[in-house]
């Protein structure tokens, strides 16, 4: 079982996460937390490794849980790390030991205890993922690049971004993440994403305002009054979404008052952090 | 008048138009072009109703030479007339699609004109997006009754849905309230369409049919796909005296005869006076949600129509939904065992649901369930546990095992949120609304 005096703490990259599983098959042992340096906060008396990131041995787990339990696996693995749960890297460890046990169907085991945390976490990510498919705005700015900003729960833009920039492959587009601090750009069908913690987008183009009104008057004729529900429209649409969905930013700021914001992560280094395509591009209207 | 003046007033003639949907066909994106579309649809708001909002929906024209009896836009109603120009609409559906505020377009429209007059303008104003734009988006159209058939295949050609209004749930009550529309200008078209895919179907399978051991030509795919998302249809409930029993039977056959998609139910809102109509202000509501239930149940957990409703007992119980009442009306078929069940079996506990029953045959090969692993695959398992055995133990501990008190168990108003017209309790009397006293 878990040992809980034990810590492996890695630098935040997935690099680093797979380096730790790596480690804890090497040294056979079960840590109770598997967390990224700036989250760490230790138990009592806990001891904590420091999981130095290895690239190669990255990539040997990345091949072992391909070959064992397949791909799609594998793209669980990446995107329970993608989660802000603090207990994803302990729940993902041990996901992989149970599932380098179990081959392939691992994943729907969802009743064992070791895939059932797993599986609420990547539930969560794709939840996550789905809202902001469905309520991302763009709006358009001088220079004809397209802008969305977003408060996710889970670091979801890498996730956003295949999806997007297939679908508006005619436009350029930016979307940056408020609290994760991570911009993906799209140009032309191909992105890649930017750790960047000042984003300030450019002023809007002339007529975006027009389009926004348009859609606001939309938004509010369609509506039978006859049918007020609000709670089934605050199930289907959160309420922590609202300051970055175009028609209800002004119910957001004006009926309800007061504003609660998510904390954002600490400040990271602005290297990019893994690229769709190779080059790494500036964020500006061009 | 601006846009946006327009948008405003032809979104809210539309407003009664109950699908939304953009579900239906799976469609890449390709280089170069605007969009692609999903299999599942996707929604992208939700309006004050709780309604989703997923396209663009607006009438073409809300000025109308018909005269339905329960229609907003109808001819005799001294309201306030407008009509997009084709490329202003397909140029808005381009912005909104842009910004991700859309999926695509819903396009409805009252009579300008002529059925054939209307049909020709809505063709051309999809004609600019999918042609001139290279819109891969959703597009919805709804085909006005009436229409010539040489109409009818240009828009399936262009659309990914069609819809034919059924109106009413029977013929005479279509008699009555819409003088201008028969039965069987509403049949001739919905009969079109199933054609016409079945038709494009077949051609397509047969293209790319590899016949010959000669070397493969493939041969280009010129044309789209006839309404690949197929057609559906919607009628009001509520504004005429047809049970539950016929509006499910009838929806019943429009999917089986029709391949519809989905057969939509929109509660009557009283918008006009007029003597034809129900005096009242009551909307049905609750009846809706319960039909709705029933229509999921014919389509997603192999039910049939008359499993859930039959002549003698026309209407669906308000307090209980229908499911539960199956179950409750056949309780020598439960409990079933969690571990050995058949997914068909699962599927009808209430409970139990599509999503709950795949994953317990999924984790029941690795794990022998009992009520924490159900808890954890999302099924509802206060519901449930009535009628299970987990490992050959029965889990409806606490409550007798027969119809009244399993009943009692299970009953629960439908929650239709705490601001609108059902947050009190006006509707109570709801279902007797045709019957003389319940």
């Amino acid at each position: 079982m878990e040992d809980l005096g034990l810590a492996y703490v890695y630098d935040g990259s997935f690099e680093g996460f797979l380096s730790a599983v790596f480690l804890a098959y090497e040294r056979r042992e079960c840590p109770a937390d598997v967390v990224g340096a700036e989250q760490y906060a230790p138990r009592l008396g806990q001891a904590c490794v420091s999981v130095a990131t290895d690239m190669g041995h990255a990539m040997r787990v990345r091949a072992g849980i391909e070959r064992t339990c397949g791909p799609e696996t594998f793209r669980q693995v990446a995107e329970a790390y993608l989660s802000d749960e603090p207990d994803k890297g302990a729940a993902a460890l041990r996901f992989v030991r149970y599932a380098m046990r179990r081959g392939p169907r691992a994943r729907f085991d969802k009743a064992a205890p070791e895939v059932a945390r797993f599986a609420e976490i990547v539930r969560g990510v794709y939840n996550e993922q789905h809202l902001w498919v469905q309520f991302l705005r763009f709006s358009k700015t001088e220079g004809g690049v397209y802008v969305a900003a977003c408060n996710p729960k889970a670091n979801v833009v890498p996730l956003l971004m295949g999806w997007f920039s297939r679908r508006f492959n005619v436009q350029p587009f930016v979307v940056y993440d408020e609290v994760h601090h991570v911009a993906g750009v799209s140009r032309d069908g191909r992105w890649n994403l930017v750790q960047t913690c000042d984003f300030t987008p450019p002023p809007a183009a002339a007529g975006d305002e027009m389009y926004e009104r348009a859609w606001k008057a939309f938004y509010d004729a369609i509506s039978i009054d006859a049918r007020y529900n609000s709670e089934l429209r605050m199930r289907s649409m959160p309420k922590r979404l609202w300051k970055n969905v175009v028609e209800l930013k002004d119910i957001s700021q004006g009926e309800f008052g007061e504003k609660e914001e998510r904390r954002p992560l600490p400040k990271q280094n602005s290297d990019a952090l893994e690229c769709g395509q190779s080059e790494s591009i500036r964020v500006r209207a061009e | 008048m601006d846009t946006t003046a327009k948008l405003a007033l032809l979104a809210d003639a539309a407003k009664y138009d109950v699908a939304c949907t953009s579900s239906g066909i799976d469609r890449d994106a390709s280089r170069g072009s605007l969009g692609n579309t999903a299999s599942a649809g996707i929604c992208h708001s939700f309006s004050a109703d709780g309604r989703c909002i997923s396209l663009l929906k607006v009438l073409f024209t809300n000025a109308c030479v018909f005269d339905c009896a329960y229609c907003a836009s109808r001819c005799s109603n001294d309201t306030p007339r407008a009509a997009f120009r084709p490329r202003e609409l397909a140029d808005l559906t381009i912005e909104f699609y842009r910004r991700n505020y859309i999926e695509g377009l819903f396009l409805s429209s009252g009579v300008l004109k002529s059925p054939d007059y209307t049909t020709e303008r809505i063709v051309e104003c999809l004609r600019i997006l999918r042609e001139e734009y290279g819109f891969r988006g959703y597009i919805h159209a709804k085909a006005v009754p009436g229409t010539s058939p040489e109409l009818i295949a240009q828009l399936g050609a262009l659309a990914d849905r069609i819809s034919v209004n059924m109106e009413l749930p029977s013929s005479e009550s279509l008699g009555l309230l819409c003088p201008d529309k028969t039965k069987e200008s509403i049949v001739a078209p919905m009969r079109q369409i199933r054609q016409s895919i079945a038709e494009d179907r077949d051609t397509r399978a047969l293209m790319r049919k590899s016949s010959c051991y000669m070397a493969k030509r493939t041969v280009p795919r010129k044309t789209r796909a006839f309404a690949p998302a197929g057609q559906s249809t919607q009628m009001i409930i509520g504004a005429t005296p047809e049970t539950d029993f016929q509006i499910l039977r009838l929806s019943s056959s429009l999917y089986k005869q029709m391949n519809m998609k989905r057969v939509f139910f929109s509660a009557y809102l009283s918008v006009n006076d007029d003597v034809r109509l129900p005096s009242n202000n009551i909307v049905q509501l609750d009846r809706e949600h319960r039909l709705y239930q029933a229509d999921w149940l014919m389509r997603f957990y192999k039910f049939d129509a008359s499993e859930l409703i039959d002549e003698s007992n026309p209407f669906l119980a308000t307090d209980i939904d229908p499911k539960a009442n199956w179950a409750l009306n056949h309780l020598d078929r439960f409990p079933v065992e969690v571990n050995t069940a058949t997914y068909d079996e699962l599927l009808r506990v209430p409970g139990i649901g599509v999503r709950g029953a795949k994953a317990i045959v999924g984790a029941r090969r690795a794990t022998s369930l009992g009520e924490p692993e159900l808890r954890k695959l999302g099924v509802a398992y206060k519901r449930a546990r009535y009628f299970i055995t987990c490992r050959g133990r029965y889990q409806g501990r606490g409550a007798r095992f027969d119809k009244e008190s399993l009943h009692a168990q299970l009953a629960a108003p439908i929650h239709g949120g705490s601001h609108g017209r059902r947050a009190g309790h006006v509707l109570s009397g709801q279902m007797s609304l045709f019957e003389s006293a319940s």
